[in-house]
């Protein structure tokens, strides 16, 4: 499986099904910010968002999104804060900002946050 | 799901229809006059005032308005549009077949497409500006901005300056990042900043389209405007350059950066086709009976000149986005149809009350209430209000202008309060919650909508309109 380095490098993406993000690598999610909400409560409680890491890819459930396509305008992002799984996650060095930008069919862009887009850790 | 709004539509109005006449059994009705224009003369046309219980429609919007966007976030936001038809309708559905008063829908249809047409092309107008400083935001540097925002702010109004200058602000503020810088930005460039024109600010609009002058504002309210502004922006330098910030090796060009030239073209063409107007150019066609008039097509065109051209890479970093006009245009379709009874009401309520309501009443309740609605429809009630204590009609374009020439006190202190208590709340002006949504969207956790009002507005803002107030209609 890819690091989170490796998909951004070979600008790899990932895939949405409704209100289910898969990222193809293994993460540890920080922060998520989609629409105007800032997501940063990842336990059970159905609210927000709910992460799950597995060995081939994470996956992010939007409980307050049905459907990302729907939701989400053409020049919307969801930006992201993650550290690679294994990474150390007290060192800011680790912590890579990511956007994701919902395509055509289920198909999900990755990028590294670029320096025009204001986002904060 | 149509069929059941169907039969609730029908069973308000019979239920409308029954308490009308019972009503109209028991007490004399009044008459509320609206302004027709007809081959370029203008008539009243006399009608009977609506059912008192007609004002729940709006009071019904207004709080739910109010309170959608914080306490019931995710349903507002999938249902707000037909919420605010379907009152709409009721309203215009009791005008049209049980007051048979089509006058007052059109008056108001007219009123929509000005208020729309104005907003939607500055959003999409400044929407595709892009501006990028590279500097080391310092105390002075930020109070500079803020006030460069506050006097464009009557020109491209309190929207267009906040989508232009919100993302810079905060970009230079990136290492010293705190709620204040923002709410204070909201106070000065949202809303006081907007204060003298009636591009500044939509209730100014809604004043200048009913018959107030353009410069009316400027001539009147800038002695008001400049000290307030000075003493907001003394405080917010005070509080900011207690802010160190985090220590950073970045290093700054200086440079600033301005892309999206011809945007600027499209803003100018929408300031100077708010004078494209019959009441003010001899020569522009009225194309009445008509809701959109010479003005509102050359600003719908700018919208569509505005999608087709504006560049690409500057509405991605804008993150440029269509709900925050959408929301405006559907809530404001109920707002105006739904506020026809109340703004009737008042007026007719007022002209009662007459000489028992002073400036400052009219100060204190335009602005305590435009802090905690709209401060559009609360502005034009009070107006309606204020015009009543004279016996004039705010339907009537020529009572208007005998109003603003009658008593600069009473219109100055609704427009000053409008305007100013807009910034008290989130949900006081249009631009506050565009500008909260902007910088949540880069990660930035705003205030709360309570900790907004006694965090920032109590302690800030309600002693410098007691100033205010103590000044000029105390």
């Amino acid at each position: 499986m890819k690091t989170i380095d490796e998909v951004l490098n070979d600008n790899g993406g990932g895939l949405y099904y409704g209100n289910r993000v898969l990222l193809p690598f293994k993460a540890e999610i920080l922060k998520i910010v989609i629409d105007s909400d800032i997501i940063t409560d990842f336990s059970k409680e159905l609210k927000g968002a709910s992460v799950r890491a597995t060995d081939a890819y994470t996956e992010i459930y939007f409980y307050d999104y049905k459907d990302l396509e729907e939701e989400l305008s053409k020049y919307d992002i969801i930006k992201i804060v993650l550290v690679q799984s294994g990474d150390d996650l007290f060192d800011f060095n680790n912590h890579i900002p990511i956007e994701l930008s919902i395509e055509s069919k289920h198909k999900l862009s990755i990028k590294k946050i670029s320096d025009d887009i204001i986002f904060f850790e | 799901m149509k069929k059941h709004i169907l039969v609730f539509l029908f069973s308000v109005l019979m239920l409308f229809s029954v308490s009308n006449k019972l009503i109209a059994q028991e007490t004399k009705q009044g008459e509320a006059k609206t302004e027709v224009v007809q081959n370029n003369e203008i008539e009243k046309v006399e009608h009977e005032l609506p059912n008192p219980l007609m004002v729940l429609p709006f009071v019904i919007l207004l709080i739910m308005i109010a309170t959608g966007p914080i306490f019931y976030h995710h349903f507002w936001e999938h249902h707000y549009p037909k919420i605010s038809v379907v009152l709409g309708t009721i309203t215009a559905a009791y005008y049209w077949f049980i007051l048979n008063d089509t006058h007052s829908l059109l008056h108001t249809a007219a009123e929509y497409f000005s208020f729309i047409a104005l907003l939607a092309s500055l959003f999409f107008a400044s929407g595709g500006i892009m501006i990028k400083v590279d500097k080391k935001a310092t105390p002075l540097l930020n109070v500079s901005i803020l006030l460069f925002g506050a006097v464009i702010a009557n020109l491209i109004g309190t929207t267009g300056a906040s989508m232009l200058l919100i993302r810079p602000f905060i970009k230079i503020n990136q290492d010293r990042m705190k709620p204040y810088l923002v709410v204070f930005f909201i106070f000065i460039v949202s809303n006081i900043g907007g204060a003298l024109t009636p591009i500044g600010d939509p209730p100014l609009f809604l004043g200048f389209l009913r018959g107030i002058d353009f410069f009316w504002f400027f001539e009147h309210i800038w002695y008001i405007w400049l000290p307030t502004i000075i003493l907001i922006t003394t405080i917010f330098y005070f509080i900011d350059i207690r802010n160190k910030g985090d220590e950073t090796e970045k290093e700054y060009t200086g440079k600033i950066e301005f892309k999206g030239a011809k945007n600027l073209i499209y803003l100018l063409i929408i300031l100077l086709a708010v004078f494209v107007d019959p009441n003010v150019m001899s020569w522009v066609p009225n194309l009445s009976p008509s809701p959109i008039g010479l003005r509102e097509i050359i600003q719908f065109s700018v919208v569509l000149f505005a999608i087709k051209t504006s560049d690409k890479e500057i509405l991605r970093y804008n993150e440029f986005d269509v709900e925050p006009i959408r929301e405006v245009a559907f809530l404001f379709v109920g707002i105006f149809a739904t506020m026809i009874p109340a703004l009737q009401l008042i007026s007719y309520e007022a002209n009662l009350l007459g000489d028992k309501l002073t400036a400052g009443m009219f100060f204190w309740s335009t602005g305590l209430l435009s802090g905690v609605l709209d401060n559009a429809p609360t502005y034009l009630n009070f107006l309606s209000a204020a015009m009543g204590k004279f016996g004039l009609d705010i339907n009537s374009q020529a009572d208007v202008k005998e109003f603003m020439m009658l008593d600069v006190i009473f219109l100055q202190a609704i427009s000053v309060a409008a305007v100013f208590f807009g910034a008290m709340t989130y949900i006081g002006n249009g631009p506050n919650f565009m500008v909260k949504s902007i910088v949540e969207r880069a990660g930035i956790k705003m205030p709360s909508f309570f900790a907004y009002v006694y965090r920032y507005s109590l302690p800030i803002l309600i002693p410098l309109f007691i100033l205010v107030w103590l000044v000029f209609y105390f």
